[in-house]
């Protein structure tokens, strides 16, 4: 008897949404300039976040489970969504001045939204992948598509590695599948909590080759290498991009995998333990000793990266409802700070730590901005940050890893360091000229600004308005999907 | 509960912030009038609470899901100690306004100073506590990134490195605190309930200790303190601020000695060394400065090897008199910053040896003079009951301890007097410019907090009647050493 497959669109209507975006964009990019796509996407990515209210608490699958729009699904998407919407409003400012105002710009990101919507929305290993492979291929693309030497220099490099850190992935997912048979989370999670040792090998193999593909993917350290280059090579506004969206969705990719199909699966948490002290180490010394601070942001990124995956060694009650909080929290301070880089820096290298001194007596609104976004990176109440740091310090703390908690302190103080130096140079006076773009406090990226600002401080000032959403401990538990 | 007295304290902690923000819509020619108001409002608030015999404790779940709970009190130690702050903020917004050219900026972030100091003595919950400990700190460095001097940045970043250093390692702790004890939230009343036991306790001490042996400061962990002092505005203002930010000695009395008591009896002989040589220390290399500011520094950091001799020794006579010292060497410590940037003001340099000044600016040298036999402890000031107060207690624990501590105010006499005697007496070099003597409202920016000192220093029973009971109600948590 043949069975009709399990379609039902309604599950899938965010990723849709945003899909129908991309294809506008693709098509109507022949007829209508780049301003007005950007705005339908804009449009697109809010319908998508409304469709999500929809579908909250509905706990919706498609295609025998292979689509999962449970509720972490939902709030990881409405992660992503926020920092598109971000990026898409720095785009319409600063993408004529980086030579990347094409209809084509607009498509790929929208095309890797639809990819990193997937991975969250993901119920087995092969929407995983096709997802992240959608979400890296544009994201190539994306980092390439000035055509200058630089980006062509970052894309490469972000394309070299990031294929490599995806072959090691699928060579990790078929151990796993060889191991389990099965690609399913839910499968996969029954048949690990019950394994005879000859397949333990193999699955531990597969979990250590996977965690190294995502490794790459949020920049681990030692994988991290290609962060630095690739966002301090791509444009500003598409190294908000990949530093915020795209770190996101693979940070639920690893949710997803690690947190769910993977839980009980033995070997994992200590390697990966150490690749987040090593992270923790390398990201915050490094960041040290930058000087343009837009390659600083890099070094952040790597370090936040560190800060973020310690909420996977919690257990998935508690970390899962850690991390989701930190990365909306992450996508909202270094989505305004990335922001108000791309609007005043003279051109995409950024600009160095020394030309923001004395900003405040010149873009008064702008520098008290970034301050507020460094003070929430540094992880320094009232601002957002510091309940995220202090989420993911309590994750680890609680499974036992204490020792990461007390590296992740120790090194946070170079963090704060690093933080604090720029803030504080924006309040010195200055005498010299200024060195950076004048006009470019402009109303889209101003919206960016005012949208990270006013959500790291409400959120710091009452977490629950997120947190509320997002703590329950159900929605963790079933993370594999029923 | 709801009472209006029952939101006084929550007033007062944000009142000042409000003026701070209120400050940035003020138009220029109001902005000293509006910031004194609000910090003279908020020092009303302090007093009515005084009046009305401490607060009860006020107390709304913030974040629920993580058992952080809003509970403020301001009683006993901690009304004590948020009074002096309202009082010297109130102070440091005087002369701020008189002194700096241009000075909102300045204003603003005073005030927003005093809701973080204040947050921190109403705190009476450990992670609210933790975030007002750093609401503190942003004010201050941006003070000193705005109005420091030319090695500001080196000074700002040791600042910042020591300070975070100590507090993110007291994060931990406080995580631990909850998460092996077992208390459904950060609030002082459920932990004491479920205290952590056996060595634990004695790690989660330490964790603890390095963020309040940053903010005492104690040796080895002061030597943010001199470059703070030194580099931030001649006026001495953030300086006045910089001292109200030394809770490290209220921390220890208030958190650590209810959550760790027996962490604090094992360790003590240990920590009143250390307290005993940072006083003995700290006025031994006072005695070398040439530098007004960080004499003073240096001076109040022997003044905190006193206080945290006291609050180590777990003798209630000595916690009394360590309370009693931290908050009155907020007055006369904070005064003498002043006293210093009126000197700078009118002499332009912060040398020790500019002699002869006392000959043109006799009031001037007159208040500083007093204001200095305040802070060596001459009885009938209040520094002397404090230090006596320290010394007996502590004697009572470990005599030889006492011993060391006593040297010390010696040794403060020899640095103030030398000090004093080089810039105010001796002759006032040929052909320099001729100091101008006190002016207007330099009166009551000097004379208020003297006047104060006295007054508890004659008459110290209503401060004394304030603290003792908070101090016996801390120490019961030892079961009577």
């Amino acid at each position: 008897m043949l069975q009709p497959p399990d379609v039902s669109l309604t599950p899938l209507l965010p990723v849709l949404i945003v899909l129908a975006g991309a294809v506008s964009s693709t098509l109507l990019g022949f007829w209508v300039s780049r301003r007005i796509l950007t705005f339908i996407n804009l449009g697109a990515v809010t319908l998508s976040a409304l469709s999500l209210g929809l579908l909250w608490n509905r706990a919706a699958s498609a295609f025998g489970g292979s689509l999962q729009a449970d509720n972490a699904a939902l709030l990881l998407a409405f992660v992503i969504l926020t920092g598109t919407l971000m990026t898409l409003l720095v785009t319409l400012d600063t993408a004529w001045r980086a030579r990347v105002s094409f209809p084509e710009f607009d498509a790929m990101l929208m095309y890797a939204v639809t990819g990193c919507l997937l991975i969250a929305f993901s119920g087995d290993l092969i929407v995983m992948l096709i997802g992240l492979e959608i979400m890296s291929l544009s994201g190539y693309v994306l980092a390439t598509l000035q055509g200058s030497r630089r980006a062509e220099e970052s894309g490469l490099k972000y394309f070299l590695l990031g294929a490599a850190g995806s072959a090691v992935l699928i060579y990790g997912i078929a151990f796993v599948y060889g191991a389990t048979g099965s690609l399913n989370y839910a499968a996969i999670a029954e048949k690990t909590s019950v394994l005879n040792p000859e397949n333990t090998a193999i699955l531990v193999g597969g979990a250590l080759l996977m965690l190294c593909g995502f490794a790459f993917k949020v920049a681990l350290a030692p994988f991290h290498q290609w962060t630095p280059d690739v966002y301090g090579g791509a444009p500003t506004s598409v190294s908000l991009f990949l530093s915020t969206v795209v770190k996101v969705a693979a940070f639920a990719g690893m949710l997803r995998v690690f947190g769910g199909a993977l839980e009980n699966a033995p070997g994992w948490h200590s390697v990966l333990a150490v690749l987040i002290a090593a992270t923790l180490i390398v990201g915050n010394l490094a960041a040290l000793r930058q000087t343009n601070f837009k390659r600083m942001l890099a070094y952040s990124a790597v370090a936040h990266t560190g800060f973020l995956a310690m909420a996977l060694l919690g257990t998935p009650q508690v970390g899962g409802a850690a991390l989701t909080y930190y990365l909306l929290v992450y996508t909202l301070m270094t989505a305004a700070a990335l922001a108000i880089v791309a609007a005043l820096q003279r051109s995409e290298e950024g600009f160095s730590l020394l030309d923001m001194r004395g900003l405040y007596y010149r873009h008064p609104a702008y520098a008290v901005a970034l301050a507020v976004c460094l003070a929430s990176l540094a992880g320094l109440p009232p601002f957002a940050g510091f309940f995220g740091k202090y989420l993911v310090f309590q994750a680890a703390y609680q499974n036992g890893y204490a020792w990461i908690s007390i590296l992740a302190a120790l090194t946070s103080v170079a963090a704060l360091v690093y933080y604090l130096r720029p803030a504080m140079l924006l309040f010195m006076p200055d005498r010299t000229p200024a060195r950076e773009y004048s006009l470019g406090q402009r109303t889209p990226t101003t919206l960016t600004v005012a949208l990270g600002v006013v959500g790291v401080t409400a959120l710091g000032l009452l977490p629950n308005i997120w947190y509320s959403w997002v703590a329950n401990p159900a929605i963790w538990t079933l993370l594999v999907g029923r | 509960m709801n009472s209006f007295t029952d939101w006084l304290p929550t007033l007062m902690i944000f009142l000042p912030l409000l003026g701070s923000l209120l400050l940035l819509v003020t138009p220029k020619t109001f902005r000293d009038e509006v910031a004194g108001f609000i910090a003279a409002l908020t020092l009303g608030a302090g007093l009515a609470i005084w009046r009305g015999g401490g607060s009860e404790l006020f107390r709304w779940d913030w974040i629920p899901p993580l058992g952080i709970t809003y509970s403020v009190q301001l009683g006993g130690v901690s009304l004590a100690l948020a009074l002096v702050t309202a009082l010297m903020s109130f102070i440091a917004i005087l002369y701020a306004a008189r002194r700096i050219p241009n000075p909102g900026p300045m204003l603003s972030l005073i005030l927003a100073m005093e809701t973080g100091l204040i947050g921190i003595f109403a705190a009476q919950d450990l992670l609210l506590f933790y975030v007002f400990f750093e609401d503190a700190l942003i004010p201050a460095l941006l003070m000193l990134a705005i109005y420091g001097k030319s090695g500001r940045m080196a000074a700002l970043t040791k600042f910042a490195a020591y300070t975070l250093f100590g507090s993110l390692l007291m994060l931990v702790s406080i995580i631990g605190v909850k998460t092996l004890g077992g208390s459904p939230t950060f609030a002082m009343t459920d932990l004491k309930q479920n205290l952590v036991t056996g060595s634990a306790q004695t790690w989660l001490y330490l964790g603890f200790l390095a963020a309040m042996a940053v903010k005492l400061p104690l040796w080895p962990m002061h030597a943010w303190l001199p470059d703070f002092h030194e580099q931030n505005h001649d006026s001495g203002v953030p300086d006045v601020m910089g001292t109200l930010y030394k809770v490290g000695g209220y921390g220890l009395f208030t958190f650590a000695i209810p959550l760790f008591p027996d962490a604090s009896l094992e360790l003590r002989p240990i920590l009143m060394g250390l307290a005993a040589f940072t006083a003995l220390y700290a006025a031994w290399i006072a005695f070398r400065q040439t530098d007004w500011k960080r004499l003073l520094a240096y001076a109040g950091l022997s003044h905190m090897g006193f206080v945290a001799l006291g609050v180590f020794s777990l003798n209630e006579t000595a916690v009394i008199g360590a309370m009693y010292l931290l908050a009155f060497q907020n007055l006369y410590t904070g005064a003498l910053f002043l006293s210093v940037g009126m000197l700078q003001e009118r002499i332009g340099s912060l040398e020790t040896r500019v002699g002869g000044v006392m000959t043109q600016a006799g009031a001037l040298g007159g208040l500083t003079m007093a204001l200095w036999f305040a802070s060596i402890a001459v009885p009938g000031m209040a520094g002397f009951i404090g230090e006596f107060s320290i010394l007996l207690g502590a004697y009572q624990v470990f005599p030889w301890l006492a011993f060391i501590a006593g040297i010390t105010t010696i040794a403060a006499a020899a640095y103030a007097l030398t000090a004093f005697q080089t810039t105010f007496w001796q002759a006032r070099p040929a052909g320099s410019v001729t100091v101008r003597d006190l002016v207007h409202t330099e009166w009551l920016i000097l004379g208020i907090p003297l006047v104060v000192l006295v007054l508890f220093g004659v008459y110290s029973t209503p401060a004394l009647n304030l603290m003792q009971p908070a101090v016996r109600a801390v120490l019961t948590a030892l079961g009577g050493n």
